[in-house]
């Protein structure tokens, strides 16, 4: 029984990580329609960036962590601005998008290989100090990811639903050029979210990297789970990413409890396979009319 | 010369995967990353048959085409509902599972060991084995594919494939069953896909699912984006491109730890250019948009 409740805390906790990088591939696939798989490529970089701040240069962290989130937003910035709004103005479609996406994500995989090398790296030396509530433990790592997603999760819905940059955004989501034509700076708006989106995952990054440690493959499944929960959790609705990450984490967990850790990235594909079937509008999304629902 | 010969049976390999998934992506304008998962079950089956029971090559590369065909089923059902963006990620999702299922289902496929030991394959008296024969006999494969492939491509249904992919509707319309014809066509592909994962099989003599990754699906999708969808020449030059490209790296005196990384750079670059630059790849027919 114990081991049941550790494991589902862990799943939890694995669900976090999941919602955080959900989250901003919530933003950014819900207000420009592209399936931003590059983001894992984002994710890597910014946990290979926090290691040679953190690691190799030993900066505090109060430095590094800050520095790495703003390299990512950087980066995510400059991959809408050189990859995607170049195909936008040409009428591509989105799979085109999504295609250069998943090329662009080989080339910084493979450009972190030729300098780190391929082997796992671990950031911090040593066992991380645990802390024990009744049974279940907890290190300090894993308590940090559940007070990060709680405050991300606070902070990002309630500039959601209370501020105008929330409205901005929900507005992007429903029509990006109807928004542009009302006097908005679209452009810029979608610059932001491709920055905070790719801070958030690079939050992620760093967290899951003192946790576990890194190495150049940790970011596609992670991504994947991402892309996973936001469309178990609904298309359309930036929290159900967030949902749909916890609903993953704690299936895997119990799929390790049930069988072994080497079925828990199947939950994430069986996931998948029977919400595109049964529900494809996800778990908060609303049916829309049939012209309204895209590609579903 | 054994270099030589090496190289072109890895091309007459990937040529058959291309144009096969070119039935899906370029003929049946589905997007699909699963290719390598065929490639793969083909592999898999064909190698337990003769590794397990003893089989001989044909029999084995006949079952294992079957096989693989009806397996597809798994995909290409479930995929006549989804469109775009949604197939994609669906077919990520069942290339993915057979992978992990390749991979840690170790009583079947002995998972990250992988089988080895997979016997050549023999004709009559005539056991394939060595580079020269190697090399005609792949080649051989190569050709009955690629002639069964354009035989398929220019016959009425690859005519009524086509024009599903410029508009179902107006197919529908026209008394076409829509849903066999996509079903139809991922098994067909799947089939020749496993005839490739035999050959592979067989020359390697050894695999293991890392072989057949999401990667791989992913490299052999790009050689249609990069030479071309929708007809003959354009996957076969984006099949020899990919292969032979890397290789000159080798001629440029870089070290092998470097190389196979740069290898995967410049077809990533390569991708990224080819769909901004000309969305047809180097000598298709079809764009996608």
């Amino acid at each position: 029984m114990n081991l049941f409740l550790q494991l589902l805390l862990n799943g939890f906790i694995n669900g976090c990580v999941y919602a955080l990088v959900a989250l901003g591939f919530a933003l950014i696939c819900n207000t420009t329609r592209i399936f931003h798989f590059a983001h894992a490529g984002v994710y890597t970089f910014s946990a290979y960036v926090f290691y040679t701040f953190y690691t190799q240069q030993n900066l505090p962290l109060a430095i590094a962590i800050p520095l790495t989130l703003g390299i990512a937003a950087v980066l995510g910035i400059a991959i809408d601005c050189v990859l995607y709004k170049p195909l936008e103005k040409k009428n591509a479609s989105t799979l085109l998008a999504m295609l250069s996406s998943l090329g662009l994500y080989i080339i910084i995989v493979n450009i972190i290989c030729m300098f780190y090398g391929n082997n796992s790296k671990i950031l911090v030396a040593g066992l991380l100090s645990t802390v024990k509530f009744g049974g279940l433990m907890l290190n300090v790592v894993q308590i940090a990811i559940f007070a990060t997603f709680i405050i991300v999760f606070a902070v990002f819905s309630l500039t959601l639903y209370y501020t105008g940059l929330g409205i901005k955004l929900r507005a992007m989501r429903d029509n990006p050029t109807l928004l542009a034509l009302n006097g908005v700076n679209a452009n810029l708006l979608r610059l932001f979210v491709f920055g905070i989106g790719s801070s958030l995952c690079a939050l992620a990054a760093i967290l899951t990297g003192l946790d576990v440690g890194i190495d150049p493959n940790i970011g596609m499944s992670v991504t994947i789970t991402a892309a996973v929960a936001m469309i178990a959790g609904g298309m359309g609705v930036f929290e159900g990413a967030a949902l749909g990450a916890l609903m993953i984490g704690v299936l895997q967990s119990l799929a390790v409890w049930q069988l072994s850790v080497r079925w828990q990235d199947m939950v994430t594909f069986i996931v998948l396979i029977l919400f595109l079937l049964l529900r494809p509008q996800g778990l908060l999304g609303r049916k829309g009319r049939l012209e309204e629902r895209g590609n579903v | 010369m054994n270099y030589f010969f090496h190289i072109i049976i890895m091309i007459n390999i990937y040529i058959i995967l291309s144009l096969s998934l070119n039935l899906i992506v370029g003929m049946g304008g589905m997007l699909s990353i699963c290719h390598a998962a065929f490639y793969g079950i083909g592999a898999y089956i064909g190698t337990l048959l003769m590794v397990n029971l003893g089989w001989t090559f044909l029999p084995a590369l006949l079952v294992a085409i079957i096989g693989t065909a009806i397996l597809s089923l798994i995909i290409s059902i479930p995929s006549l509902r989804l469109k775009g963006d949604y197939f994609i990620l669906g077919s990520m999702g069942f290339q993915s599972i057979v992978f992990i299922l390749l991979y840690n289902w170790t009583d079947l496929t002995r998972g990250p060991y992988g089988i080895s030991g997979i016997p050549s394959p023999s004709f009559l008296d005539l056991k394939i084995s060595g580079l020269p024969l190697w090399f005609v006999f792949s080649t051989t494969v190569m050709f009955i594919c690629s002639m069964f492939i354009i035989f398929l491509m220019k016959s009425p249904f690859g005519r009524t494939l086509k024009s599903i992919r410029e508009d179902e509707l107006a197919a529908a319309a026209l008394g076409k069953n829509i849903p066999l014809f996509k079903i139809k066509t991922f098994a067909l592909a799947a089939g020749f896909a496993a005839v490739a994962g035999m050959l592979f099989a067989g020359y390697m003599r050894y695999i293991d699912p890392t072989s057949f990754t999401m990667m791989e699906s992913v490299f052999i999708l790009s050689m249609i984006i990069i030479g071309g969808a929708g007809n003959i020449r354009g996957p076969v030059i984006g099949a020899i491109v990919l292969v032979v490209l890397p290789e000159l790296l080798r001629f440029l005196g870089m070290p092998d730890a470097i190389a196979a990384n740069m290898r995967q750079i410049i077809y990533g670059l390569a991708m990224i250019i080819l769909i901004r630059c000309r969305p047809q790849g180097l000598l298709g027919d079809y764009k996608f948009t």
